[in-house]
């Protein structure tokens, strides 16, 4: 039974790089796709844009790491444009002056390591191993729907045994391994492997990001394995920029959706999905137009997927609680700096490769948890976590000749503050973001030309990201795998035939990632699509 | 210098834990020899004195969750052992209000909260029920030795009936279980109620047994932990028996010798010996030899292996392991001698169950924070009993002892503790109390502050964490006390551990030591 007025085989509700990725899948294999994107740029929270004349920034995500090399692949994207730039070094300035520093040339990085421990040196070896083993055993994880553990269906319980006989095949050692990786605190779980302070809390940081948890919060191990998946070329824990920004990456994605033949309209807001019998049969934009589909899929977060597109009412009373109780508390800001130098870091002053890498604040792990504190009581943090960039380094287009672009990730900056977010409150946070850098680079300060304070509540109104939450949703243990975003419907089904999830408020979710748009993408055409 | 001939089991520490074990192994034949190193049994479950006739259980709030199997199936009534049933189960003191109190009378605690909140009172039954069933899968598996993943598939036989159990909540409450394990319990209670007090209350009894706040994943599980055993809505005392833990400890004791356990007191084991890889027997500190033929340690891990063992005899993947696990005391215990009882303003029935001083939630975390940073809490959450209410026998006429446990204090790593941590403690308590009970302080005969440091310099407990290792999420079941061990078996052929710092994590008191006696008696075949 089609709907005669039916054009489109699907309509993707939202240009966000899962959106597209979707499309894109969805236009290969042969179907009319139309992607519907709301802002004048495609892309969602991975967009490049002008924001001072001259002055090209990553507005929100600002690294490349966890997209998936078989979507690089299957969707051609370096064909389309797109090329990433390794980020080879960390730096992490310290307040006592010292620094601690990762750099391209694992001797080096070991001779650095060694001057704050000998025995972290070593570690850090076999810690790195370990790590990548954790990765490969998650990683099959990434490529599958999660079963529903409640359902007595053949699939799932296939599916669960499937997944426990991939557990147990991993031995016992490697089992508990994976165990406390996904149930510590990252301190907790650093502390066994290394004694310097200022690694334990480079390391820690990357626990934190996008969660409103602490180091020493349980569940925050996993977050940093979570990090560690990404890969570039087959290399683990390679991160890079991609040339153009990360508003590169949806562009090629994009291009190559139109290649196989789908449709981008951009200005293009839905208010609603039309809901016909039980069934979706297409959307209906702000403006009152309405587009016929097949099928309609949603790359907006859970709370607007199920709460916003549809009536309640449609859904199943246990879905709609879920969905109520899924937790965004978007916890982080950016802050985007025009600069008319590069920053001088006292403790390693001048130009080097350690400005061409990842520059990080995080001087202890408790230096993080009393920014968590802050937030946790609805406050940003007085002295917050920075996680650094400076794209213009490395790709001398994303400034004007001679100046530069720094890109700062913030945590915490909690959406729901003490008061809310104004104009004052946003320019107090960036003043906090930039005396706190200034601690470590007295030159910022003159050298700022522009900056641009992203608070949680911009994050919302811009992207659309419900309270700012850069996963589409917590990257909790309790909103994971066959829970994320619902209990029986992790699947990128929905409830109403036709309607699909494809947001990284589903599995696996969080970064740009470009999984959860491929999952949608095989779910759709598993079910033919809605052509029954 | 080898005395007594050799044992066929010999335990180190009377305990609850190994006065069971002792008592199941009599039972099946076997001779066996309990040592304590203090003057009576029952280890830190021993009560004592701190003023004359004023008795008080220096370590544990209550008896755990004790199955009637145990009481029964160990014949512990007939040596004196009475079961008593404090009603209200919990009363939370408000700042100049009226007091929360839970009752056993699931419409009586509704009433109560009505009073704050109709909604909360609305969702009470409801909250409480899925506790309660939850709690119950907890109380499942807590029954059997746990089976390791990776395993053989025999070792997961037994968890069919906790698989059908779990399947038996049906779709809805079985996905809610899997949601709530790791979820803080911030999020838990938050989800369900509005009024604070309510929240704080419940939020204090999540972080028993965890150096975490509530915003913490982790603590709905400890929540549910502490939840075993007891009927829905009961959120306060767990068993609580007649002269208190030290008369359980004494009754175990008697019966143990009645079954021909021999208990020696004043025996401190200086070394478990250990000849090719195999436990057989145990040095005492004069150097006394007891040959046996298995050794059942009751001392936490890291003292059974680190120091009994000695690394020597172990592989250093396992010493390192041994080594990681989190020992976190915390808390501290505070205990009054008092000349009346303390009264609470507002609070118009006797608190014969749980007090508990947590005014909202934020304030568990707040409390939290403090000692995560190196400090104690300036302001201690609360957690009480004044157990002479429902139990005269503990206190002379007319008088009353009080026990608090007081969360938290700092870990024992940080750089700056209180020098007098005790005293310092000690008298927020009081001062905290006073806001509530002004008549508290003028009726204080005598105090006794018991911190990590001494518990772990009088029962040995490391880094004074009676819990023998923090209950994480990493540190249960199949990875408690170390991963791949949770079967009581050791590296050590003949020697086994029972106690808090092995599955069920001290859930279900007396099944430790049941099962480690299982264990030994499938071994000896």
């Amino acid at each position: 039974m089609t709907s005669p007025a039916a054009v489109w085989d699907d309509v993707v509700v939202g240009g966000g790089h899962n959106g597209l990725v979707c499309a894109a899948y969805l236009a290969r294999a042969g179907r009319r796709v139309l992607v519907l994107e709301r802002r004048p740029v495609v892309g969602g929270a991975a967009v490049t844009e002008e924001v001072f004349p001259g002055f090209r920034f990553s507005v929100f995500s600002y690294v490349v790491s966890l997209l998936r090399p078989e979507i690089i692949r299957d969707l051609d994207l370096p064909g389309h444009g797109l090329h990433i730039v390794p980020l080879e070094s960390t730096f992490n300035p310290l307040p006592d002056g010292d620094y601690l520093a990762t750099w391209a040339d694992p001797d080096a990085t070991r001779r650095e390591l060694y001057r704050h421990s000998p025995r972290d040196a070593d570690a850090y070896l076999e810690f790195g191993r370990l790590m990548q083993r954790m990765a490969m055993a998650v990683k099959p994880l990434l490529s599958v729907s999660p079963p529903d553990p409640a359902s007595w269906r053949p699939r799932d319980l296939l599916a669960m045994g499937r997944l426990a006989r991939h557990f147990r095949g991993l031995g016992e050692r490697d089992l508990h391994a994976l165990v406390k990786l996904m149930t510590m605190s990252s301190a907790d779980y650093l502390a066994e492997w290394f004694e310097s302070e200022p690694l334990k809390a480079a390391k820690s940081a990357s626990g934190i990001i996008g969660t409103f948890l602490g180091p020493r919060s349980p569940g925050t191990a996993y977050v940093l394995l979570h990090h560690y998946m990404g890969e570039i070329d087959g290399v683990f824990r390679a991160w890079g920029f991609a040339r153009g920004g990360t508003g590169a990456v949806s562009d090629a994605i994009a291009s190559a959706a139109r290649s196989f033949g789908a449709e981008i309209r951009t200005d293009a807001p839905v208010r609603q999905v039309l809901v016909e019998n039980g069934r979706a049969a297409g959307v209906v934009l702000d403006d009152g137009e309405e587009i016929r589909a097949r099928a309609v899929i949603s790359g907006l977060d859970p709370r607007r997927t199920f709460l916003e597109l549809v009536e309640p009412a449609e859904l199943p009373d246990e879905l709609v609680e879920a969905v109520r109780r899924f937790r965004f508390r978007g916890s982080s800001g950016k802050v985007n700096l025009a600069l008319s130098e590069p920053p001088d870091f006292t403790a390693l002053p001048g130009d080097g490769p350690h400005l061409r890498g990842a520059i990080a604040i995080a001087p202890g792990v408790d230096y993080l948890e009393r920014a968590y504190d802050d937030a946790k009581y609805g406050e940003f943090s007085r002295r917050p976590f920075l996680d650094i960039v400076i794209p213009s380094l490395i790709d001398p287009g994303m400034a004007p000749p001679g100046k530069h672009v720094m890109s700062i990730f913030v945590q915490y900056a909690p959406y729901h503050r003490n008061g809310g977010w104004d104009d004052r409150s946003r320019e107090a946070f960036g003043d906090a973001v930039i005396d706190t850098l200034a601690e470590y680079a007295p030159n910022v300060r003159s050298a700022i030309l522009h900056r641009q304070v992203i608070t949680p509540a911009d994050i919302e109104t811009v992207t659309g990201l419900s309270e700012g939450n850069i996963f589409q949703g917590e990257l909790a243990l309790s909103q994971l795998f066959f829970l994320r975003p619902a209990p029986a419907w992790a699947g990128h089904t929905t409830p109403i035939r036709g309607y699909y999830q494809c947001g990284s408020g589903t599995h696996p979710g969080g970064g740009v990632m470009g999984a959860s748009g491929h999952l949608a993408a095989r779910a759709v055409l598993a079910q033919g699509g809605g052509r029954w | 210098m080898v005395s007594g001939g050799r044992r066929d089991v010999v335990v180190i520490g009377s305990g609850i834990e190994e006065l069971v074990a002792a008592l199941e192994l009599a039972q099946a034949g076997l001779g066996v020899t309990v040592l304590e190193p203090g003057e009576v049994p029952g280890g830190q479950a021993a009560s004592e004195e701190i003023l004359p006739g004023f008795r008080i259980d220096p370590v544990h709030p209550d008896a755990g969750h004790l199955p009637p199997a145990i009481v029964n199936g160990l014949g512990l009534a007939r040596h004196g052992l009475a079961e008593l049933r404090p009603d209200p189960v919990l009363a939370a003191p408000a700042a100049g209000g009226e007091p929360l109190v839970l009752w056993r009378d699931p419409q009586a605690t509704r009433a109560s909260i009505a009073r704050r909140s109709p909604r909360d009172a609305e969702r009470w039954m409801g909250f409480a029920g899925r506790i309660a069933s939850f709690s119950g899968i907890l109380e499942a598996v807590a029954m059997r030795p746990p089976a390791r993943p990776a395993g053989p598939l025999r070792e997961m036989l037994p968890y069919f009936g906790v698989g059908r159990r779990i399947r038996s909540l049906g779709r809805s409450r079985m996905i809610e279980l899997l949601r709530v394990l790791p979820l803080p319990a911030y999020d838990l209670l938050d989800d369900c109620f509005e009024n604070d007090l309510l929240k704080g209350a419940l939020g204090a009894l999540s972080v028993r047994g965890v150096f975490q706040g509530p915003r913490s994943p982790g603590t709905s599980l400890a929540l549910l932990h502490r939840q075993v055993g007891s009927p829905a809505g009961t959120f306060g005392p767990r068993t609580v028996v007649r002269g208190g833990v030290g008369a359980l400890a004494a009754a175990l004791t008697a019966a143990a010798k009645e079954r021909g356990v021999q208990v020696r007191c004043g025996a401190e084991v200086a070394a478990i010996e250990v000849e090719e890889g195999r436990a057989v027997g145990v040095s005492l500190d004069g150097g006394e030899v007891i040959a046996a033929g298995w050794v059942l340690s009751g001392a936490d891990p890291a003292r059974t292996f680190l120091d009994l063992t000695g690394a020597r005899h172990l592989d250093p993947d396992f010493v390192h392991a041994v080594r990681q696990i989190r020992f976190r005391g915390g808390y501290v215990r505070v205990h009054l001698a008092l000349a009346e009882a303390p009264r609470f303003e507002g609070l118009d029935v006797e608190p014969q169950g749980s007090l508990v001083i947590a005014p909202e939630l934020d304030a568990v975390e707040r409390a939290y924070d403090d000692a995560k940073h190196g400090r104690m809490s300036g302001r201690p959450v609360l957690e009480a009993r004044i157990p002479s209410l429902a139990d005269p026998s503990v206190a002379p006429s007319g008088r009353h002892v009080m026990s608090i446990d007081a969360r938290f204090v700092p870990l024992g790593d940080h750089p700056a503790p209180e020098p007098d941590l005790a005293g310092a403690m000690g008298d927020r308590v009081v001062e905290l109390l006073a806001e509530h009970a002004p008549n508290l302080p003028g009726a204080i005969l005598e105090r006794r502050v018991l911190t990590p440091a001494d518990l772990e310099t009088r029962y040995r407990l490391t880094r004074g964490d009676p819990h023998h290792g923090e209950l994480a999420l990493d540190q249960l079941l199949f990875m408690r006390p170390v991963p791949g061990w949770g079967r009581y078996g050791t590296p050590i052929e003949g020697l086994y551990l029972c106690g808090p710092g092995t599955h069920p994590a001290g859930a279900v008191t007396g099944v430790s030591g049941r099962l480690a006696a299982a264990a030994i008696l499938a071994r000896r075949g």
